[in-house]
């Protein structure tokens, strides 16, 4: 059997901590994927997870954020039931939910980067409202815009019959899932992440 | 659900990195074709990997139920037209040739999740993407396998919690907004432990990892691989 000579390269004890919390999230995103919310007003069931998609951009960041995100989709592409409906695989991320699954990491730099302007945490309850409101708004458009333009592509359909297909049905849940980040935000509920 | 269940076939025995290939090989030749020829001869290759997983058709369309859905959808919207003549069968089948290799992609991929262990899709993360990078998204999947199971009992109690103190019957946003919360505080409070426990272990950049070794079956595995992602330049 084989050995090795090199000395432990110990991992920094800041970095184990923002890993583990992101490692954590990209679980919790997907322990997330059968629990839904039914809204009166429309068809398409709420699943909760573009708000995790929102809170790992919001309390991690745009770095660790993004790595979550990369994360989930890494374990369910190699297995893990991690995405909507107990899915696995590397079939959902070609499939037609590809779109929307490529753009959560995306999405999470997106608001991180608005949010905190940089590596640096700041607390997201100290950030003016209208800048967390623009960074959910712009994260949701980019997020709906990659999922219906990869569904409309892949399945050969036109773009009104893919918004309305893929787009149209989750707009309540998207408002509510905006209202919830933005509620969680504001009322102070989150603590502050120290590195 | 479709889990890894452990067998002899054929693709348990293959290395990882070359199931990972012949998928992403699949998948770059079944979207750039939507011919039917292409599609006898995609749905031939996908069932024979069916095969060699011992994962039944059946089995793979259950597991991807919720996708059928979506999958169903689309032919119908693409057939409709606003206007005369209101539906367009052409276009239907456009769509439905198109949305068919898509669940033949979900079958291959099916067929990885059936014969391959966390440890070794693990270890082959790891092996092929080089450095710091690598380590953390190979590690960083294995722990969001290891706690999916509790992160569920959590968000469980939770649910449970809330239904007991009727918070079932308040709004949408304020359910969502507790499960968000709470979910996050206990997920978090989590991953402090799990840190402390991860340095009180020597959690480092070099790790020692299973002997991962490409047999003799796997340069055939490979060659398809290797040929599947060259058809999608046919």
């Amino acid at each position: 059997m084989a050995t090795h000579g090199d000395s432990v390269d110990l991992v920094d004890g800041t970095v184990v901590r923002q890993f583990a919390r992101a490692a954590v999230l990209a679980a919790l995103l997907g322990a997330l994927g059968p629990i839904s919310i039914p809204l009166p007003f429309s068809l398409a069931p709420v699943t909760l997870q573009v708000l995790f998609v929102f809170l790992a951009g919001l309390v991690l960041g745009p770095v660790w954020g993004t790595a979550s995100m990369l994360l989930y989709l890494a374990a369910g592409a190699v297995g893990a039931p991690v995405f909507a409906g107990w899915e696995a695989g590397l079939g959902p991320l070609f499939g037609q939910t590809g779109g929307f699954l490529w753009s959560y990491p995306i999405a999470a730099a997106l608001i991180g980067a608005i949010v905190h302007r940089g590596t640096d945490l700041r607390d997201p309850a100290a950030v003016p409202l209208p800048v967390v409101v623009l960074a959910l708004a712009a994260a949701t458009v980019l997020i709906y815009a990659m999922g219906t333009a990869y569904a409309a592509w892949l399945l050969e359909l036109e773009a009104w019959e893919a918004i309305v297909g893929f787009a149209l049905p989750f707009v309540p849940g998207e408002l509510l899932k905006m209202a919830a980040a933005i509620a969680i935000v504001n009322g102070g509920r989150l603590e502050p992440i120290q590195a | 659900m479709l889990t890894y269940a452990p067998d002899d076939t054929l693709a348990h025995r293959l290395d990882p990195r070359s199931k990972l290939a012949v998928q992403i090989g699949f998948a770059a030749t079944a979207l750039a074709h939507t011919g039917p020829r292409a599609l006898v001869a995609l749905t031939a290759v996908a069932g024979a990997i069916l095969v060699a997983a011992r994962v039944s058709p059946l089995e793979a369309l259950y597991a991807y139920r919720y996708a059928l859905v979506f999958l169903a959808i689309a032919p119908v919207l693409a057939a409709l037209t606003l206007g005369s003549p209101w539906i367009d069968l052409e276009d239907g089948i456009v769509s439905a040739r198109a949305s068919y290799r898509v669940l033949l992609i979900l079958f291959v991929s099916a067929a990885y999740v059936r014969s391959t262990p966390v440890r070794a899709s693990r270890a082959a993360i790891q092996r092929t993407i080089p450095g710091k990078p690598g380590q953390l998204l190979g590690i960083g999947v294995a722990l969001v396998f290891r706690f999916l199971p509790v992160l569920r009992a959590d968000l469980r109690t939770i649910r449970d919690a809330m239904a007991a103190r009727l918070g079932d019957e308040r709004g949408a946003v304020d359910r969502a907004g507790t499960i968000g919360v709470l979910g996050l505080t206990r997920a978090f409070e989590r991953a402090d432990r799990l840190a402390l426990a991860m340095q009180a272990r020597c959690f480092a950049w070099n790790p020692t990892l299973p002997a991962l070794a490409f047999s003799r079956v796997d340069y055939p595995v490979l060659a398809l691989a290797a040929f599947l992602a060259l058809s999608a330049l046919l």
